[in-house]
C-alpha cells in the first residue's frame, strides 16, 4: 500500500527538550530501543513544520544532523516537500507544548484542529490522502475534534490518535480480559486539568473498552474538586476500596509519616497531602461507572483498578511511564507509541480505534466544562457512540 | 500488640488490605538484627514492611508476623529503632543473644532477619565494606545451637565480604537445619519486559550492565546476572575463573571480542536511563555504535566470569553512561538476543523491596526458602574474587573454591503479579 520506505511529514508546535515533538520525532530520526535492539523505523521523516521556534529549539540541530529531513515554513509546503502537492506517505501531528493562549475555561488552545484543517486542504487539493497520527486528544474543542474525526472518515484515510498510556509497559504486565463484565473502573493519577486528565481517561478507556459488548459511549460526567472532592470521597460517590486497590499499584506514594518510606495513606492523610484533588466521575451507556482521580501530592504515576464480575479481588495494574523528571532520562513510553504509529504507516491500518481518543477527547472537555460550570453533572448525549476495541493487545510487552 | 492494633485502626481498613497470604494461625515472631535502623537504610525499609505491611499483588498485604525484638549495632543521631520499638510494642536489645531470646534465657522467636547494610564500617584493601554479617550470624547460630533450635534465617544482600566466612554461614545453617535465604531485590523485582530464561536452556553468551559503586552495586548486578544464568542446562556447577579489568582495558577487551558489542547494545536498548546527550537534549542514543560510550564512563570495569561448565558471562559496570540494570543473553538456537531491565522503582517507596519482603515472608511462614542460598554464596565469592583480581593487577584468577553446585527452582521467582 505505501512506498517501500514511507516518507513522513511531522507537523508540530515546538521542538525542544522533553517536548512531545522531541520524544516522537527523535525516535523516527535517531531510532530507539525496541525488542532488544536499537530499532531504526523503516521509513523516512523527510519534512518538518514547527509552529514556534524558541531559543531552546532543537529542530535546526536535528535538521543539520539528519539532512534527509527538511524544515518548511508552512504545513502545506511540508506536506508537499516543496512540490506544491502532497508528497508524503504519512503525517504525524504533534500539537503539544509551546506557548498558546488559554480559553476562559483554562484549556490551552493547542492548534491541532488548525494543523489538521491545513493538512486536509492539501489532501483535498491533491486528490489523495495518507494515514495520519495525532498526538494526544484531537482538540480541546469537542466540535472541532468531532469534525477532525468525521473528515478522516469522509476522506477515508487511516487515523490514529492518543497518548502513550494505553501502549506503555504495565506493572504487572496484564491485559483487561476481553468480554468481561465490569462494574466500576478507576484511575488514580496526577497532573493537571486539560493535561494529564486526558492520560488518566485514556488509561481507563483502553481497558474498559474491552468489556462485554465493547464500548457503548458515555451518558454523563460530573467533576469534583477541592472540598467537594473530599465530601464525595467520604460519601462513597466512588468506591474507596477501588481507590485503595489502585493505590496499591503505585510506586510513588508520598509517605504520609516522617521516617516511613512506603506507608499506606488514610483518607485523612490524603486530604493533608493533596491540596487540589480533581475527580471526573462518569457513567457509560451500558451502566459502567468510571472515575478518574488527579491526586497531585499523593502519587506521580497512573494506576488502574476495576471491579470485574466473578473476580474477588479488584483487577489492577500500573501503566508505567519511565518519566524523565529525575526518575529516568528517557521518556521511553514514547517508544511503543511510535512503534504503533510505524505499524499504521506500514500497513495503512490503525492498530487501535481512533474512536477511543474521540471519546477521551470528549470526556476531557466535559470534565473541564463541569468544573467550569461549578462541578455540575453534565449530560453527554454527544458521547453516546459505540466502537469495538482492537482484538489484539497493543501494550508494550516485548 | 496494642500498638499494632493502634496502627491498624489508623489506616489499614478496607478490602484492599489483606491478612496472611501463606498461613493462618498465630503470627510468627521475628527478630531483626541490623547494623543501623535509620530512614532508607535496608533495615528500615525491609523491617518496616513487617510492621506496617507492603504492597503486593494489588493489595496492601499485612504479613502474619510480629516483630518481637530488634538489635541495632549502631545508633546514629537519626536512629529510628527506639521510636519503632515504642510505637509497635517491641524492645531493642543490647545484644543479639538477648534479641533472639527477647530478654529471657531461651530462644523466643520463630525467624531471624539479619540486615547488615548501611552504617559506618571500615573497608578492607579490596574496597569491601566490612559489614558484620558473618559476625551477626555467628551470634545467631550460637543461640540456635545452644537451644537446638532451627529457625529460618534471612540475610540481606551477600552473606559476607569473605567467601570463607560466607561458606561457613551456609554450612552452619545447613548443620543447624535452619532454612536460609539471602540476597537482594534484583532477582525478584519486576522485569521490563517479563523475561525468564527457560529452565535448562543453553547459554552461548551473557552480559549484564550495572552502575554505581563497588562493593555495593556490583553485588546487585552480579546477583541479577546469576539469577538468570543459574537456569541453564545442567544447573549451576560453580565458577572456574574470574578476571576484573579496569579502564581502557575494558574497551580494548570489547575490541578484541572478549565481550560482545551486540550484546551490550541489546542490554542498553532496555535502559530508561542513558546519560550524556540524552541528558543534554532528551534524545535517544545508540551508545555503542555512536562511539559515545567511552566518553561517558571514566572508570569502566569488566567482571569476566568463566563457569566450570564453560559458559562465560560478563558484567560491565558503566557508571556515567547508564543509571539502571540491564541484562542480555544469547541462547543456543534462539536467533534473537534476549534482554530485559531489572526494574528498580523510585525512591523513597522502593517498592521492589516489597517483592523481596514477600519472599522472606514466604520463608518465615512455610519454613522453606523459595530459592537456594547457594546463589548468594556463589555471588559473594564471585565478587570477592573479582575484587581480588583487581588488587592483583587485574590478573585472571582460578577459583577452585567457587565450585558451588546448586539447582535453581524451575518456577520463576520474580514479580509478575
Amino acid at each position: 500500500m505505501a512506498a517501500e520506505r514511507p516518507k513522513l511529514a511531522a507537523i508540530t508546535t515546538v521542538y525542544r527538550k522533553h517536548s512531545h515533538t522531541q520524544h516522537i520525532v527523535d525516535r523516527f530520526l535517531e531510532g530507539y530501543g525496541w525488542n532488544g535492539a536499537h530499532h531504526h523505523p523503516p521509513m523516512d521523516l523527510v519534512a518538518l513544520y514547527v509552529d514556534q521556534v524558541g531559543r531552546d529549539d532543537l529542530s535546526r540541530d536535528r535538521a543539520s544532523r539528519f539532512p534527509q529531513m527538511k524544515i518548511y515554513p508552512t504545513i502545506a509546503e511540508a506536506l508537499g516537500c516543496g512540490t506544491g502537492k502532497l508528497a508524503v506517505d504519512g503525517v504525524v501531528i504533534v500539537g503539544e507544548h509551546g506557548n498558546y493562549p488559554k480559553t476562559e475555561k483554562g484549556q490551552v488552545q493547542y492548534p491541532r484542529y488548525r494543523f489538521f484543517e491545513e493538512m486536509l486542504a492539501v489532501f483535498r487539493a491533491s486528490g489523495r490522502s495518507v494515514p495520519v497520527f495525532n498526538d494526544k486528544h484531537l482538540s480541546w474543542n469537542w466540535d472541532w475534534a468531532h469534525k477532525m474525526y468525521s473528515s478522516a472518515r469522509e476522506l477515508g484515510f487511516a487515523f490514529m490518535a492518543g497518548s502513550s498510556l494505553p501502549v506503555t509497559w504495565r506493572i504487572p504486565s496484564i491485559e483487561f480480559p476481553t468480554g468481561s463484565r465490569v462494574r466500576e473502573a478507576m484511575c488514580v493519577c496526577y497532573g493537571g486539568v486539560d493535561s494529564y486528565d486526558f492520560h488518566g481517561l485514556e488509561t481507563i478507556q483502553c481497558m474498559v473498552e474491552r468489556r462485554h459488548g465493547g464500548e457503548a459511549g458515555v451518558k454523563w460526567l460530573q467533576a469534583y474538586r477541592g472540598d467537594t472532592f473530599w465530601d464525595a470521597s467520604t460519601e462513597g460517590v466512588w468506591p474507596q476500596d477501588l481507590m485503595n486497590a489502585a493505590l496499591c499499584r503505585s510506586h510513588t506514594i508520598t509517605p504520609a509519616r516522617a521516617g516511613f518510606n512506603d506507608v499506606f495513606p488514610t483518607l485523612k492523610d490524603m486530604r493533608r497531602l493533596v491540596k487540589n484533588p480533581v475527580a471526573y466521575r462518569y457513567e457509560h451507556a451500558d451502566g459502567v461507572k468510571c472515575t478518574m482521580l488527579l491526586m497531585n501530592g499523593l502519587v506521580r504515576d497512573f494506576n488502574f483498578a476495576a471491579y470485574i464480575d466473578g473476580v474477588r479481588k479488584p483487577f489492577s495494574t500500573q501503566m508505567y511511564l519511565p518519566m524523565p523528571d529525575g526518575r529516568t532520562t528517557l521518556a521511553n513510553f514514547f517508544s511503543p507509541l511510535v512503534n504503533n504509529i510505524e505499524k499504521m504507516f506500514l500497513t495503512g491500518k490503525p492498530t487501535y480505534p481512533v474512536e477511543r481518543t474521540l471519546l477521551t477527547t470528549g470526556l476531557t472537555a466535559a470534565g473541564v466544562d463541569s468544573l467550569h460550570a461549578g462541578q455540575v453533572r453534565l449530560e453527554t448525549p454527544h458521547l453516546v457512540f459505540q466502537y469495538q476495541p482492537s482484538a489484539e493487545s497493543t501494550f508494550w510487552r516485548t | 500488640m496494642g500498638t499494632i492494633r493502634k496502627f491498624t485502626r489508623r489506616g489499614f481498613l478496607g478490602t484492599a488490605l489483606t491478612g496472611p497470604m501463606f498461613a493462618q494461625g498465630q503470627p510468627k515472631r521475628i527478630a531483626i538484627i541490623a547494623t543501623v535502623y535509620k530512614y532508607l537504610s535496608h533495615a528500615q525499609h525491609i523491617g518496616d514492611r513487617f510492621l506496617i505491611g507492603y504492597p503486593f499483588g494489588g493489595e496492601w498485604h499485612k504479613p502474619n508476623v510480629r516483630v518481637a525484638s530488634l538489635y541495632v549495632d549502631q545508633k546514629p543521631p537519626d536512629d529510628l529503632s527506639e521510636n519503632r520499638a515504642r510505637e509497635f510494642g517491641f524492645r531493642v536489645y543490647p545484644t543479639i543473644a538477648e534479641a533472639l531470646c527477647c530478654g529471657g534465657s531461651k530462644l523466643a522467636v520463630d525467624a531471624v532477619l539479619i540486615i547488615a547494610e548501611h552504617g559506618e564500617y571500615p573497608r578492607n584493601d579490596l574496597g569491601q565494606i566490612l559489614y558484620p554479617r558473618y559476625e551477626f550470624f555467628e551470634q545467631v547460630a550460637k543461640v540456635l545451637e545452644a537451644e537446638r533450635g532451627a529457625v529460618p534465617v534471612y540475610n540481606d544482600k551477600h552473606l559476607s565480604y569473605s567467601f570463607e566466612k560466607a561458606k561457613a554461614m551456609r554450612d552452619t545453617a545447613r548443620r543447624l537445619k535452619s532454612p536460609m535465604l539471602a540476597g537482594s531485590s534484583l532477582p525478584v523485582t519486576w522485569r521490563l519486559p517479563e523475561l525468564e530464561l527457560p529452565h535448562g536452556c543453553e547459554i552461548e553468551d551473557a552480559l549484564m550492565v550495572g552502575t554505581g559503586e563497588s562493593d555495593a552495586m556490583d553485588y546487585h548486578a552480579l546477583e541479577a546476572m546469576q539469577c538468570m544464568l543459574e537456569r541453564r542446562r545442567g544447573g549451576e556447577r560453580g565458577v572456574k575463573s574470574v578476571q576484573l579489568l579496569d579502564g581502557n582495558a575494558v574497551w580494548k577487551a570489547g575490541e578484541q571480542g572478549r565481550w560482545s558489542k551486540e550484546m551490550l547494545t541489546a542490554a542498553l536498548s532496555r535502559s530508561d536511563n542513558l546519560q550524556g546527550l540524552t541528558v543534554v537534549d532528551g534524545r535517544t542514543q545508540e551508545l555503542v555504535a555512536s562511539g559515545e560510550l567511552p566518553k561517558l564512563v571514566p572508570n569502566p570495569a569488566a567482571y569476566f566470569i568463566e563457569y566450570r561448565d564453560g559458559v562465560k558471562a560478563t558484567l560491565l559496570m558503566l557508571t556515567g553512561a547508564v543509571g539502571d540494570f540491564n541484562f542480555a543473553a544469547k541462547l543456543k538456537e534462539v536467533p534473537h538476543i534476549q534482554s530485559t531491565q531489572f526494574f528498580l522503582s523510585p525512591v523513597p517507596n522502593v517498592t521492589y523491596s516489597a517483592c523481596l519482603v514477600n519472599k522472606i515472608d514466604q520463608m518465615v511462614q512455610t519454613g522453606v526458602a523459595p530459592y537456594p542460598v547457594e546463589r548468594t554464596l556463589l555471588v559473594s565469592g564471585m565478587l570477592e574474587s573479582c575484587l581480588t583480581s583487581r588488587s592483583r593487577g587485574n590478573a585472571r584468577l582460578d577459583t577452585p573454591h567457587l565450585a558451588v553446585v546448586y539447582q535453581a527452582p524451575k518456577e520463576s521467582q520474580y514479580s509478575r503479579s
